[in-house]
């Protein structure tokens, strides 16, 4: 039984901000327009949040692409690694 | 994304798609049902698609995967099972030793729903990360023109550059 993750409907501005963090990390494979096409089918974010978020990632190496509960930010992780983009939980700076 | 998008590629190059997505396919069946103290995969082209979700807590990394390792390797089967579908000419699957000179340039049209967009995408994605793996490629500079392998590899980013801008089209 494979889980429909694009069923999952999980807005951003329904979570409460929360300690965790789920981060995706650069790798030399995954294609700028492939990671900026999930960021914005995924999160739902805008043409030019997904493109930042992206260059982020390419630039600085890692970028925060959620915050909020764990278990919302490890259903993110899977979602993530579901499109082959190297993603990772983390606890929040305090 | 509602509307279907059409792929056209020649015949040569969907019987040579279709080889490598078969062996993407036997490569995740080698990888085996995950049994029940789910370890990380041994091949590390298997792992790089199911990657350690925490880098500093190794018991919730190994929870994480007791929880989702499975189903990502089940639906990289079932996405590479839908894409070798809509590759099919006539119900059958094509092999590159049955195109003949004449028929390598016959265009195919590939029509793909909003699921079978999904599939190919993620499909594209995964095999270009094996590739990955296989090639050594770490860094964005690594490319041994020499080896043909690089070939594939940017061709699949080729094709997959080309279905996402059919998307934005």
């Amino acid at each position: 039984m494979t889980i429909p993750l694009e069923d999952i409907d999980l807005r951003l501005d329904a979570a409460t901000a929360g300690p965790w963090q789920a981060v995706v990390w650069n790798d030399p494979v995954n294609l700028m327009s492939y990671v900026t096409h999930v960021f914005r089918t995924y999160f739902g974010y805008t043409r030019e949040r997904a493109e930042q978020l992206m260059l982020a990632v390419h630039h600085v190496g890692h970028a925060v692409v959620a915050e909020g509960a764990r278990e919302q930010m490890e259903l993110h992780v899977q979602a993530m690694h579901d499109y082959g983009l190297w993603a990772t939980v983390r606890e929040g700076d305090a | 994304m509602s509307t279907k998008v059409l792929m056209e590629l020649s015949l040569l190059e969907a019987a040579h798609l279709t080889d490598l997505v078969e062996q993407f396919a036997d490569l995740l069946a080698e990888s085996g049902e995950a049994d029940e103290r789910t370890p990380a995969p041994d091949d590390p082209a298997i792992l790089r698609l199911v990657p350690d979700a925490y880098r500093t807590d190794d018991d919730a990394a190994h929870e994480f995967r007791r929880l989702t390792q499975g189903d990502l390797l089940a639906r990289r089967r079932d996405d590479a099972a839908l894409v070798l579908g809509t590759l099919q000419r006539d119900g059958q699957a094509l092999q590159p030793a049955d195109i003949d000179r004449v028929d390598a340039e016959t265009p195919l049209i590939v029509e793909l729903d909003p699921a079978s967009v999904s599939a190919w995408l993620r499909t594209l994605t995964s095999v270009r990360l094996v590739l990955a793996t296989r090639l050594g490629i770490t860094d964005d500079d690594a490319h041994d023109a020499d080896d043909p392998r690089f070939g594939v590899y940017d061709w699949l980013g080729f094709r997959l550059e080309g279905l996402l801008q059919a998307l934005e089209d």
